[in-house]
């Protein structure tokens, strides 16, 4: 079975970096979130 | 509900329903009927996954959970987005390439049948309790609104669901999700401007903020450890990471999912698209819980939201001096929730005071209903939507809830008919039919898993909070059924024997853990999942290898 590359971001590795980041970035929304309105 | 809504409610669901029948109309084959013939795009999937998910329990608890517990639920998501990334690199092109109905079929194949028939027993004594509580959430949704017995309520849903799903197969019910998922993001969105629109006119959107953080709601993250606490950003990672391990990459209701893909591409997109989607999707829905929580804080409501519970309290002796507490409470904190600009202090006495009288009259209805553990987490919500929302959107909002509780109980039946066909009856009971004996095998399976669900359902109301109730019963079993995929796919020297013991360890060890009270449920699933890989790997070193 031959592997199709992703519609973006040329490879499956830089797709999955990028969900990765995307957690980061939104974890850090969530934490500024919670300091601003507590 | 008024004409309009029911109007609105019958076109909602009946177009869905018609939808997702007319998509899976042509010639069945047990492939067609279990796998959708391997054809479905990236996006039926992804919002099938969301909809198999997103329950109705979604809808009604997690806004509930908002309103009397804060936002914090939400980091029970945070590992959803990492584990995505790994079954997408490991489990979607394995399962693929195995072209297996289930994917303990696959576990006969890199093991024996022993192991196959454990963990495909294990899944389907969870997933077959499971489904009652699914059935049953909505069934609280309907009782409220229409007076309906609980009993006629569950009938109703449970056969509605069981026509489609038995007639349409899989391709039905993706497609079906695909349209819910869409109407559920609609209804939500629709409750949650709603209910900002609804707040008085000097409080606006950042002053319901200011209310609800003020009361400690707004609590997406807590850094804090203590392993009895649920809801931490540790456990959610680590602990999250594990249960949406486990349930995306072994549980065959989230696995028949994506095994219908065309190719490992748009299954791989699917699970990513869920990785993106569903933290910002969760966010919204903890979020409408806050705002409904500051709109009670200035529109007073009922002592118990359970409508039953609070006629019966009103017809006790202790129920006037009550009410005149309460009363006073609301009307105290909402002063102090109108000044919070100036005394936040003020108001947090005020809020737990107020907290103080509605436990009050929890106690109050516990005694008099004689349920212990009274809790009316789970009617917040429909109380907001049927007292407030407007003629129209009510009934929106309700098929987004039927339609949510729809789609879970159509995938769990649909798995569980599967795992019971392929796994059990044509593996062991049946071994030589033809296609069309199995098909009407798997159609004959998912009626019968629709009646247990409805029987079922009948003894899983006033469980508490329903979503806390599915996760635990989850985390009993996710543990032991990851740990063995977890051997499977990334060791080689592991056989069936070590396997099997394996299993059987982390299960004896995650029951140990829950009757003992050393950690809470989330751990569970990390802590089976260690066991049975130590105790795998350990017992494979003593096996005798193979001669190459």
């Amino acid at each position: 079975m031959i592997e199709e590359p992703p519609p973006f971001l040329k490879t499956w590795s830089r797709v999955y970096t990028a969900v990765l980041l995307y957690l980061v970035v939104l974890i850090g929304l969530f934490a500024w979130f919670g300091r601003a309105w507590s | 509900m008024r004409s309009l809504d029911w109007v609105v409610l019958f076109l909602t669901l009946g177009g869905i329903i018609s939808y997702g029948l007319w998509r899976a109309r042509g010639k069945q084959t047990t492939d067609s009927y279990l796998r959708a013939g391997r054809t479905m795009p990236w996006y039926a999937m992804a919002l099938s996954i969301m909809a198999t998910q997103a329950s109705a329990i979604t809808f009604i608890s997690t806004t509930g959970q908002a309103y009397v517990d804060g936002m914090r639920f939400i980091q029970f998501y945070l590992g959803l987005p990492i584990a995505m990334v790994i079954l997408s690199m490991t489990a979607v092109p394995i399962f693929h390439r195995a072209n297996v109905y289930t994917a303990y079929e696959y576990l006969e194949q890199r093991f024996d049948s022993k192991v196959r028939l454990l963990v495909s027993i294990l899944f389907l004594i969870q997933r077959g309790l499971a489904v009652g509580l699914a059935l049953a959430a909505p069934a609280i949704v309907l009782t409220v609104i229409l007076g309906w017995s609980a009993e006629a309520t569950t009938l109703f849903m449970g056969v509605t669901v069981i026509a489609y799903t038995v007639a349409g197969g899989v391709k039905a019910i993706t497609w079906t999700d695909f349209q819910q998922m869409l109407i559920m993001m609609f209804g939500l969105g629709m409750a949650l401007i709603t209910a900002i629109w609804m707040l008085p006119a000097n409080v606006g959107f950042t002053g319901a903020l200011a209310v609800a953080g003020g009361a400690g709601k707004l609590n997406p993250i807590v850094t804090a450890f203590s392993w009895n606490d649920r809801y931490n950003i540790w456990s959610g990672i680590f602990g999250g990471m594990f249960l949406a391990l486990s349930y995306f990459g072994c549980d065959q209701s989230q696995v028949q999912r994506y095994l219908t893909g065309s190719s490992i591409a748009q299954s791989r997109l699917s699970l990513l698209f869920n990785a993106v989607a569903k933290l910002p999707m969760q966010f919204t829905i903890l979020l409408t819980g806050c705002i409904v929580f500051a709109f009670f804080t200035f529109e007073q409501p009922p002592l118990l939201f359970q409508k039953n519970a609070q006629a019966r309290i009103e017809q006790s002796a202790e129920y006037p001096a009550l009410k005149g507490r309460y009363d006073a409470a609301f009307l105290k904190r909402r002063a102090a929730a109108e000044n919070i600009g100036n005394d936040r202090e003020a108001y947090q006495t005020a809020h737990l005071e107020f907290e103080v009288v509605r436990k009050e009259g929890s106690k109050l209805a516990e005694r008099l209903l004689g349920e212990k553990g009274f809790n009316d987490t789970n009617y917040i919500f429909l109380n907001f939507v049927t007292t407030y929302l407007p003629v129209g959107l009510v009934g929106l909002v309700i098929a987004a809830i039927l339609g949510a509780a729809m789609s879970v109980i159509s995938g769990e039946i649909n798995s569980l008919a599967t795992v019971s066909v392929i796994d059990i009856y044509r593996r062991y009971l049946k071994k030589e039919a033809s296609d069309r004996h199995y098909l009407w095998a798997a159609r004959g399976a998912t009626a019968f898993w629709g009646l247990y669900a409805v029987v079922t359902a009948q003894f899983a109301r006033n469980m508490g909070s329903l979503v806390e109730a599915v996760n635990l019963l989850g985390s009993f079993f996710y543990g032991g059924i990851l740990g063995v995929f977890v051997l499977a796919m990334y060791t080689k020297r592991v056989g069936p024997w070590a396997a099997f013991i394996g299993v059987i360890a982390g299960e004896a060890a995650i029951f140990t853990l829950h009757y003992s009270g050393m950690a809470s449920f989330l751990w569970y699933n990390v802590a089976g999942c260690l066991v049975v890989i130590a105790v795998g790997l350990g017992i494979s070193f003593f096996e005798k290898r193979p001669v190459a």
